[in-house]
């Protein structure tokens, strides 16, 4: 490869950098630029200046910590008790026809429903209460993780299962070991779904009526006409789970140790 | 061609490749191995496929026994009924006295491919069985150790399987299988995937190995070469439904090197051998091709 060629190779490259770098800032100053021509009505399409004001004054009342660890709550205790069952019973149904026979149809039935449409029957059950909440992102999450661990675990080499064998391998360690290693690659991808899935039910937990959280502070903004509010809260939402699917993304590139 | 079979024997050489005298099935309780009119059926969708047929023999102690035949007649499934990987349809496998119904850790097994835990180094890949059988971490390294140092990879104890070489990995897989001691050790064409070169060194390697274990060795191969260089007896078997066709001893003094391979005298019988095996080879295709 010639050397004008390499040059023109990083001049590009450096160019989609700069642009990339300036994208975000841009469209905020095209947005701020917008919102404060009038040709948009201001009262609902607030320019960022008033969405970062907003978002200052919910910082200083105190409230976004409380909303924020309501949210952190449930998404991160729903995930660990979700995907915890998931991993389990996918190594159970994955290696035990009976297990499956018992369990996979069951599971297949209800796995396509969308988690969202169970917020009537949980508000029935669980009322407002926080189990409730915790029950829609375990929901969500459980079937996921359940279909990955299961493919996965039936995907596991059959030789090194045989190797296993010969040597000796106890019962035990077959399945805590050589099938939940074997299928842990798959498992991380189910997991990382799980990751925003875990985000997605947590809206519908929080809309169908709480007492703190982001998404529920989002709807009294709404209500109270709070446009500034309702968008920072949408900011604050998609910054978090956009920090926990990258830092699951690099979690899960170590999970897997030995590639 | 068959006829020339008959009588194998040279006797103008030292090399010798004679029919071994038949065993005597009522005086057999000291065979490390003792395998009794072995069948073994598998049910397909199409119906049922019998892999192997009426099989006898017989592996005494220490005996490094070949079972070379064409691919599909059986050798595997053969090899897995003495591991206990696959049960008897009908008559019975008995490994040191006892009938074979799972796998024992007194049997080790190499396959065609290593199947090491890609999750562990190399030490801890050889220190796994060890483990199982429930020795202390401690005593399972260092077991792992001295088998490392035994196939020369003390450099690579802690690299992990997959930044090795096929020849290597096969290698940690045998001293995987020999970290448990094994009474009996069954190999499925251990050196099968790998390249010429690679497999000649693996060979000598072997041998080498074989006089410092005392296991009693069965080796699946279809290369002819190998199984005369390495065996004491090798058997022919038939097309499937897999049988054994000849039950041959390897007279040649050991230890051995591969230039037995090129003396005038056994390259005649391996012929021998190879249009016995070729003759088979035409029945099974010709079997399959009446069954598309
Ligand atoms: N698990 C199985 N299910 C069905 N058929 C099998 C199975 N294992 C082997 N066979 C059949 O049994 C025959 C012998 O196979 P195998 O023992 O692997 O032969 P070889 O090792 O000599 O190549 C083949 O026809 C193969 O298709
Ligand atoms: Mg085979």
């Amino acid at each position: 490869m010639s050397t004008g060629g390499h040059n023109r190779a990083t001049t590009a490259g450096r160019l989609s950098v700069l642009v990339g770098a300036l994208s975000v800032p841009a469209f905020v100053g095209v947005w701020e630029l917008i919102a404060r021509s009038r040709i948009v009505n201001a009262v609902l399409f607030p320019p960022p200046s008033t969405v970062a004001v907003a978002v200052l004054d919910w910082i200083h009342s105190g409230q976004f910590f409380g909303d924020l660890s309501a949210s952190l709550f449930r998404v991160t205790v729903g995930f660990l008790i979700g995907t915890t069952g998931g991993i389990m019973l996918g190594v159970l149904t994955g290696r035990f026809r009976l297990v499956s026979s018992l369990l996979s149809p069951l599971f297949h039935i209800l796995r396509p429903i969308p988690p969202i449409a169970f917020v009537p029957i949980v508000i029935l059950w669980f009322g407002l209460s926080e189990a409730g909440k915790l029950f829609l992102v375990v929901w969500g999450v459980f079937f996921t993780v359940w279909l990955a661990t299961h493919i996965g675990v039936q995907k596991v080499d059959r030789g090194l299962i045989r190797a296993a064998l010969m040597l000796g391998t106890p019962r035990r360690q077959m399945l805590s070991e050589i099938i939940l290693l074997g299928a842990l690659p798959y498992i991380v991808v189910g997991l990382r779904t799980a990751v925003s899935i875990s985000f997605y039910t947590l809206v519908a937990a929080e809309l169908a009526g709480a007492f703190a959280g982001i998404v529920y502070r989002i709807e009294i903004a709404q209500q109270n006409m709070q446009t500034g509010q309702v968008m920072g809260g949408l900011a604050a939402l998609g910054l978090l789970s956009f920090v926990a699917d990258r830092s699951f993304a690099a979690i899960a590139e170590r999970a897997v140790w030995w590639r | 061609m068959v006829a020339m079979m008959q009588n194998p024997l040279r006797p103008t050489s030292p090399l010798r490749l004679v029919d071994a005298p038949p065993e005597p099935s009522s005086t057999a309780p000291e065979a490390t191995i003792r395998v009794e009119n072995l069948s073994i059926v598998f049910d397909v969708p199409r119906g049922e496929v019998i892999a192997v047929d009426r099989v006898s023999l017989a592996v005494m102690p220490g005996e490094f026994v070949s079972l070379v035949g064409p691919s599909g007649c059986g050798k595997s499934t053969l090899l897995n009924a003495m591991a206990g990987l696959e049960r008897p349809f009908e008559g019975e496998v008995m490994v040191a006295g006892k009938p074979m119904l799972a796998p024992r850790p007194d049997i080790g097994m190499v396959f065609q491919q290593p199947h090491l835990f890609p999750w562990k180094s190399v030490r801890r890949n050889i220190a796994h069985g060890p483990r199982a059988l429930g020795k202390s971490k401690t005593e399972a390294l260092r077991i792992a150790d001295d088998l490392i140092e035994m196939i020369g990879l003390t450099k690579f104890a802690s690299s992990y399987p997959h930044t090795l070489s096929g020849g290597m990995q096969q290698r940690v897989a045998i001293a995987r299988a020999l970290a448990n001691q094994p009474r009996v050790l069954l190999m499925d064409e251990p050196f099968g995937a790998l390249d010429a070169q690679t497999r000649a060194v693996m060979q000598d390697n072997l041998l080498e190995l074989r006089d410092r274990i005392n296991a009693t060795i069965v080796f699946v191969t279809h290369d002819i070469d190998e199984a005369i260089l390495l065996s004491d007896r090798v058997l022919i078997m038939s097309a499937g439904p897999g049988r054994i066709l000849r039950d041959l001893s390897v007279g040649l003094p050991r230890p051995r090197s591969s230039a037995i391979l090129t003396d005038p005298a056994y390259l005649a019988l391996k012929r021998d051998c190879l249009d016995l095996i070729r003759t088979e080879g035409r029945k099974a295709f010709e079997q399959m091709e009446a069954v598309t």
